[in-house]
């Protein structure tokens, strides 16, 4: 018999982030229990690789868009909801990766096979020195850090223009022929997506995805147990700025261009968005939060100028309101269910 | 210093200024006991506690673990000498489950924390499961840290001292705030972890029940100094020592 | 080098400088006794200059000296709504929480200001009477330019007396330290807080005011002069109205002088500094180490 202190009730900021038990597995699956745990993503995977057959030309670029925000959203989630580092700066590597690309074939012809592969390991060299200065900082201070390198990164590809054609971006045929058809094009982001998002979630499940979390609880704890939190940290904005940096190349499968919007703060806000809307506190939540924001904005862009206030009000009453995002809600729900049935 | 002698201090001073917080303290921890350090208020005894663990450096005198001698040295080495203090509840991992919790401790015991490919931690799991029954927190295991009772959260903070495989705990007042059923719950903890587990216990505590129930040995602190130290029966009939503390304590 | 061809670069400056301060006063304050960061802070500023050219379109005479007046009302009305609505219900929650409370704010407005008044570029002049240029030991120096000074020295000075000088000003102070304590001395701190958000976003809107005859009136400028505004704060450190002062002069000098020498690089080396102020010494020049 225990008794359940006051905190046991939920009073907003305590639930903030949450980490979902439903997500992190109680014990590391044994053999038979993987399977049946795979079996839903799995099958996911195998609808939406479906869906490139069935689904119009223009839903199909859209959903290229959305992929990429999917792996920029749960690698920003990385330090966002495990780390509990708030950047307001991963465009930085979003557009590098985009830029990577396009300059790559603009001024070295490099093939697209070539800077894609170069894109996430451009994104982890830059995340060194950039992490190591803003790491000094604390919490609300790293936030800002961050977001002045946001800045400085758009300020620098506006204005080098010999190098990075300025404010007009960087447009060309960098794409090969075969991926700007809309199928093709979306199977071969699929497949990097979910190539992605496994790496991702085999990185918060390791040993460090752990550390990572109890840094995030208690970082003079695991200080004392001996924890070099300052080089966990840059491990973690290292390992985030290449997966943000492959998601501005698949960007760009999309795009077929690069322009300095994609470094500013205001890019570097809408990941943070997409995971407090999907839940912070889940592994997919930013992924399904990215999946509303786009498409919220492209549909709402379409039948209604205001999709900023839409996504605006969305946003606020998400934050306002439910704290656990869209998922995270969903799964405190679920427990909550399944805690009342336990109980009888 | 005798084989089963752990912990051996002799003539430990900490000077505050020209306040003596601890004055010339000797004291003899055996191997496997449980050693109960007392005193009101104000003795010296959460000073005496930091001067062991290395929070604080002794202004005088020795200090020596397991025969080596640990005087002023940093909190880590001693820590990872085998000293351990247990925390007060308040620095736990508040939305970590207690499983995670013990994990997170464990894994950076190991030296593990850089790991990314690891796919089971087969052993890493039996220890926190063992970890978990010593301390009687199983069934909470998959609960948030933060949602515990204040007993149950200072049986995670235990857990969390033994993930460090402590040879000496250190206890400062245990059950500080507890409920006589709590209370009673750390108290066999603590019972066990010295017969079953032959770890050494020093604690500090007000509760003379407590106190004398458990310690095989009793210190008795007052303005810095031992004044009584010895077997716990003896102690107990000790009449000075009572008038110091029915003195200071309600 | 003679005195002249110096005196028009350092009315530049300053007045470039004092246009920061006026914006970044009012973010530096309601983070210092609030400890708020308010990204909505720019879509005040926005609204003020909006409102001021729509008022200057109105009336070409007075239009502007109407402004003067109801932008900053205006952006304390928002500030007033905004708070009690929106941000008191989020004081006990984590800076992230309120930070994207106030970023989805700024979107909000964005969109409103795009209905209220479209996608264009606006412009306003001064008024007929601050128009034109002064001779400053015999160097030309435009008129306005000195206005904006002079508003700075009048914000900055009614600031610092507001804060040292008068009860409500100690009661500002004191409330980031011990919010629980004030209140329990009969100060009504939820009206105290309010009130600093609405005198935080009255100078963001009087800034609008005041700088839209120098500048392009449009969508984005929301956005663009909220990181200005930071960055002189940072460095100045947060919570400090000196600070804001002493970062505005850096950056108001750092940009002017650059401008002529070297443009793209002062933008440049403005953002590093203020990284590297965040890295050494994130408190800023003048601001105090968070316990």
């Amino acid at each position: 018999m225990t008794m359940y202190g006051p905190s046991g009730v939920d009073v907003g900021d305590p639930s903030e982030g949450s980490v979902d038990p439903a997500e992190t597995p109680a014990r590391p699956p044994g053999r038979t229990e993987l399977v049946p745990r795979l079996l839903g993503p799995i099958a996911l995977v195998v609808v939406m690789a479906a869906l490139g057959f069935l689904l119009s030309d223009n839903v199909l670029l859209t959903l290229q868009e959305v992929l990429a925000l999917a792996v920029f959203a749960t690698a920003t989630n990385l330090l966002l909801g495990q780390a509990g580092l708030v950047s307001f700066g991963q465009a930085v590597f979003y557009g590098l990766g985009a830029y990577t690309v396009a300059l790559g074939w603009l001024h070295w012809q490099l093939p697209f096979w070539a800077t894609f592969v170069m894109a996430p390991l451009l994104g982890a060299l830059v995340a060194v020195p950039i992490g190591l200065v803003a790491l000094r900082a604390r919490r609300l201070y790293f936030a800002l850090s961050t977001l002045a390198f946001s800045e400085l990164a758009y300020q620098l590809a506006e204005s080098r223009y010999d190098f990075t054609k300025g404010a007009n971006g960087v447009f060309g045929a960098f794409v090969p022929t075969a991926l700007t058809y809309p199928r093709t094009g979306y199977l071969f982001v699929l497949a990097v997506t979910v190539a992605s998002l496994l790496l991702l979630w085999k990185v918060n499940h390791s040993p460090f995805g752990l550390v990572l979390r109890a840094i995030r609880e208690n970082r003079g704890r695991m200080q004392a147990l001996g924890v070099n939190v300052y080089l966990h940290q840059l491990l973690a904005f290292v390992i985030s700025g290449a997966f943000c940096a492959l998601a501005g190349a698949m960007f760009v499968v999309y795009s077929q261009s690069s322009y300095p919007e994609l470094l500013d703060w205001t890019t570097s806000g809408g990941p943070v968005f997409m995971a407090v809307i999907g839940g912070m506190g889940t592994f997919l939540g930013p992924a399904v939060g990215a999946f509303i924001y786009q498409f919220g904005h492209d549909e709402l862009v379409r039948y209604v100028s205001d999709w900023q206030l839409v996504l605006g009000v969305v946003l606020l009453v998400i934050v306002m309101f439910w704290p656990d995002g869209l998922l995270g809600g969903l799964g405190r729900l679920a427990r909550l269910l399944r805690k009342r049935r336990g109980d009888r | 210093m005798s084989d089963d002698v752990l912990l051996s201090a002799r003539g430990l001073r900490r000077t505050f200024g020209t306040f003596r917080a601890v004055d010339g303290v000797d004291l003899d921890v055996r191997r496997g006991s449980i050693h109960s350090v007392i005193g009101p208020n104000g003795a010296g005894k959460t000073t005496l506690f930091r001067l062991l663990t290395g929070i604080l450096r002794p202004s005088a005198g020795t200090l020596h673990f397991g025969g080596e001698s640990i005087g002023g040295q940093p909190v880590h080495v001693i820590a990872r000498r085998g000293l351990v203090q247990a925390f007060q509840a308040t620095n736990i991992f508040p939305r970590l489950s207690v499983r995670d919790s013990l994990r997170a401790a464990l894994i950076s015991r190991h030296g593990r924390t850089r790991d990314l490919l690891s796919w089971s931690q087969r052993s890493l799991d039996t220890e926190a499961s063992t970890l978990l029954e010593t301390v009687g927190l199983t069934p909470l295991a998959e609960e948030e840290a933060q949602r515990l009772s204040h007993g149950d959260q200072r049986a995670l903070e235990v857990a969390l001292a033994l993930a460090m495989r402590p040879r000496l705990l250190l206890l400062d007042e245990p059950t500080a705030g507890m409920s006589p059923f709590e209370s009673r719950k750390m108290v066999q903890l603590v019972q066990r972890l010295a017969q079953e587990e032959q770890l050494t216990v020093i604690l500090s505590e007000h509760d003379m029940e407590t106190v004398f129930g458990i310690s095989d040995r009793v210190s008795v602190m007052h303005q810095g100094q031992v004044i009584a130290d010895g077997p716990a029966p003896e102690v107990r009939a000790n009449s000075d020592v009572m008038a110091i503390y029915l003195g200071s304590d309600a | 080098m003679d005195l002249a061809s110096l005196v028009t670069p350092l009315v530049g400056a300053l007045s470039a400088a004092s246009s920061l301060f006026i914006v970044a006063a009012g973010l530096t304050l309601v983070f210092g006794a609030l400890r708020l960061i308010n990204l909505a802070h720019g879509s005040f500023y926005m609204y003020g200059a909006f409102l001021a050219t729509t008022l200057a379109a109105w009336s070409a005479h007075t239009g502007l000296w109407i402004a003067l007046v109801a932008s900053p009302l205006l952006a304390a009305g928002m500030g007033v709504v905004v708070e009690v609505g929106v941000l008191r219900r989020l004081y006990a929650r984590e800076h992230l929480t309120q930070l994207l409370a106030t970023f989805a704010l700024l979107l909000i407005f964005a969109d409103l200001a795009l209905r209220f008044w479209g996608k264009g570029v606006r412009g306003v002049s001064p008024p007929r009477v601050v128009r034109g240029n002064l001779e400053l030991a015999g160097a030309p120096v435009p008129l306005y330019d000195l206005v904006i000074i002079g508003a700075a020295v009048v914000v900055g000075g009614g600031l610092w007396l507001l804060l040292s000088r008068t009860t409500l000003g100690w009661k500002i102070r004191a409330v980031v330290d011990d919010p629980e304590v004030l209140a329990a001395s009969g100060v009504n701190v939820r009206l105290l807080y309010t009130g600093v958000f609405a005198l935080g976003a009255l100078l963001a809107g009087l800034s609008g005011v005041i700088i839209a005859p120098q500048q392009a009136v449009e969508p984005g400028m929301d956005a663009q002069i909220i990181v200005a505004a930071f960055i002189v704060a940072v460095i100045g450190g947060l919570g400090s109205i000196t600070g804001a002062a002493v970062g505005a002069l850096i950056i108001g000098i750092v940009e002017t002088m650059g401008a002529s020498w070297a443009p793209s690089w002062a933008s440049t080396f403005i953002y590093l500094l203020m990284i590297l102020v965040l890295a050494v010494r994130p408190w800023g020049l003048l601001g105090t180490p968070e316990r």
